[in-house]
């Protein structure tokens, strides 16, 4: 079974630049069930099908036309040939129900319910959040390094 | 029999004076040096964050293959967030009840790599001084001291590894010399003949992996703002300008970056949102201001590792084209 695993990061993966996810694959024994969650790290790590601009519309068309698949299942490492279809399914199905999981999220937050006023001060860590994100992935850009995704796992740790 | 012990005492204190002789360069030198030594090294360690009166710590490995750099770093204190770098490409796991997000993130670094180059904007904004020495983690360290030239921007207290080079402690103060932020290894190790066996997230087979939908960021030009950035504050100039397409937001979120050679600041202005309420106030959060003001129907939003004053001079900078 590892073998197949093997052979299929071997044609999914650009090994130069996976090299890590590869030898993890491999050196850890008890793997299998674990499988779509190095797929989705894999995915992450070369930034490819989940990131791309079309990437809900190819989940709706896929999601049309497959069973839901909530998380990874071992079971599927017994049928091979289907493996790789089930990969991106269930993928697309666990990264889909994450989405919309994070659009509700997003549609209930209680400001939404209200009329726009202006307060004193409305601003705090967990608000403003997002921008404090967005300013320590780039503020490391240019000429200098300053940011810290150290400080953003803290900072969103803290505001959640 | 006297004048024998007196100079058995002294003799370590002379070689200690000595060590510091041979040590003692050009400090931005050496603030370079750590700022290479810390993509260039083998280590491992663990490091203490201290934001405010929040603590958290961290462990840290690190290699570089001379071709590809690797960092793998967990977070200790609260659920195990934790983060895995190859060269710019970083990915963030973050656990919430059931599920982990997954987040991609690009061209970040953490510490110890935090230090910047020995620009000139950094030397005109900056004095250095060598402090002494100090034992951090475990290590001897050698204190470098950053000033600021006026209250616009934080002071600096570093420490970097005698033997390494690497960056072992920062401190930032404001103007009171209160410590605002502070981070430093509790314990540090050189790695040799590093492997690979270590660089995967730690799965969680009871959870669900999930994906989060990435911000879509484009350079943008100057010609089709509606907006001006009158003066800045002093030693600041912008080093990135861009345009952030955020999940749920029909306008693009326009995002500046200003340096003063190390500290940053970035400014963000979209159109105010008639489902949310303007957002008016400031907070400080360790070293980090924000400040958030709404001009001619625009929320413009600051955030920076900066003093108040600073954040508030960049968004009053601000105006629209009538």
């Amino acid at each position: 079974m590892k073998e197949q695993i093997s052979a299929l990061m071997d044609g999914e993966l650009d090994v130069d630049n996976s090299q890590h996810l590869f030898t993890a694959l491999k050196s850890d024994t008890q793997l299998d069930e674990s499988w779509a969650t190095y797929h989705l790290i894999g995915d992450a790590m070369r930034g490819n099908c989940c990131m791309r601009a079309d990437f809900s519309k190819r989940l709706m068309q896929q999601l049309a036309n497959e069973p839901t698949v909530l998380a990874p299942r071992s079971n599927l490492f017994k049928q091979p040939p289907s493996f790789v279809w089930s990969a991106g399914s269930a993928v697309a199905a666990v990264a889909f129900v994450g989405w919309m999981v994070w659009s509700q999220q997003h549609m209930q937050t209680p400001e939404q319910a209200m009329a726009p006023v202006i307060a004193q001060n409305n601003v705090s860590p967990e608000i403003m959040n997002s921008y404090l994100l967005a300013h320590q992935e780039y503020s490391s850009g240019g000429d200098m390094q300053n940011a810290s995704y150290v400080r953003q796992v803290a900072f969103t740790g803290n505001g959640n | 029999m006297h004048r024998i012990l007196l100079s058995l005492l002294l003799l370590p204190l002379l070689g200690s004076a000595a060590d510091q002789a041979v040590t003692e360069e050009d400090p931005w030198l050496q603030l370079e040096k750590a700022a290479e030594a810390a993509h260039k090294l083998n280590y491992k360690g663990v490091f203490v964050l201290q934001t405010g009166r929040t603590v958290n710590s961290f462990h840290i490995m690190h290699t570089n293959f001379g071709t590809a750099e690797f960092a793998h770093v967990v977070m200790l204190d609260g659920a195990p967030r934790e983060v895995l770098r190859n060269g710019n490409d970083v990915v963030i796991y973050q656990p919430k009840s059931e599920k982990v997000m997954i987040e991609k993130r690009h061209a970040q670094s953490s510490f110890p790599a935090i230090l910047p180059a020995a620009s000139s904007m950094l030397k005109a904004n900056y004095q250095i001084k060598q402090t002494g020495q100090e034992r951090v983690g475990g290590r001897d360290g050698l204190n470098i001291q950053l000033d600021p030239r006026d209250k616009l921007r934080y002071g600096y207290y570093f420490c970097v590894d005698r033997q390494s080079g690497l960056l072992l402690k920062s401190v930032t103060v404001n103007e009171k010399n209160e410590v605002v932020e502070q981070i430093a290894f509790s314990q540090l190790g050189l790695v040799n003949n590093p492997d690979m066996e270590w660089f995967h997230p730690n799965v969680d087979r009871e959870k669900v992996y999930v994906m989060q939908p990435e911000e879509k960021v484009a350079p943008a030009g100057d010609d089709d703002d509606d907006w001006v950035i009158g003066p800045l504050p002093a030693g600041f100039r912008k080093v990135e300008h861009m345009h952030r397409h955020v999940h749920g937001k029909d306008a693009a979120v326009s995002h500046l970056v200003f340096s003063d050679g190390l500290a940053s600041v970035s400014l963000f202005i979209e159109p105010l949102d008639k489902n949310k309420p303007p957002r008016q106030g400031n907070f400080v959060q360790g070293a980090t201001n924000v400040f958030a003001n709404t001009v001619d129907g625009r929320q413009i939003i600051v955030v920076g590792e900066v003093p108040e004053a600073t954040v508030r001079q960049v968004a009053a900078a601000v105006s629209f084209k009538k």
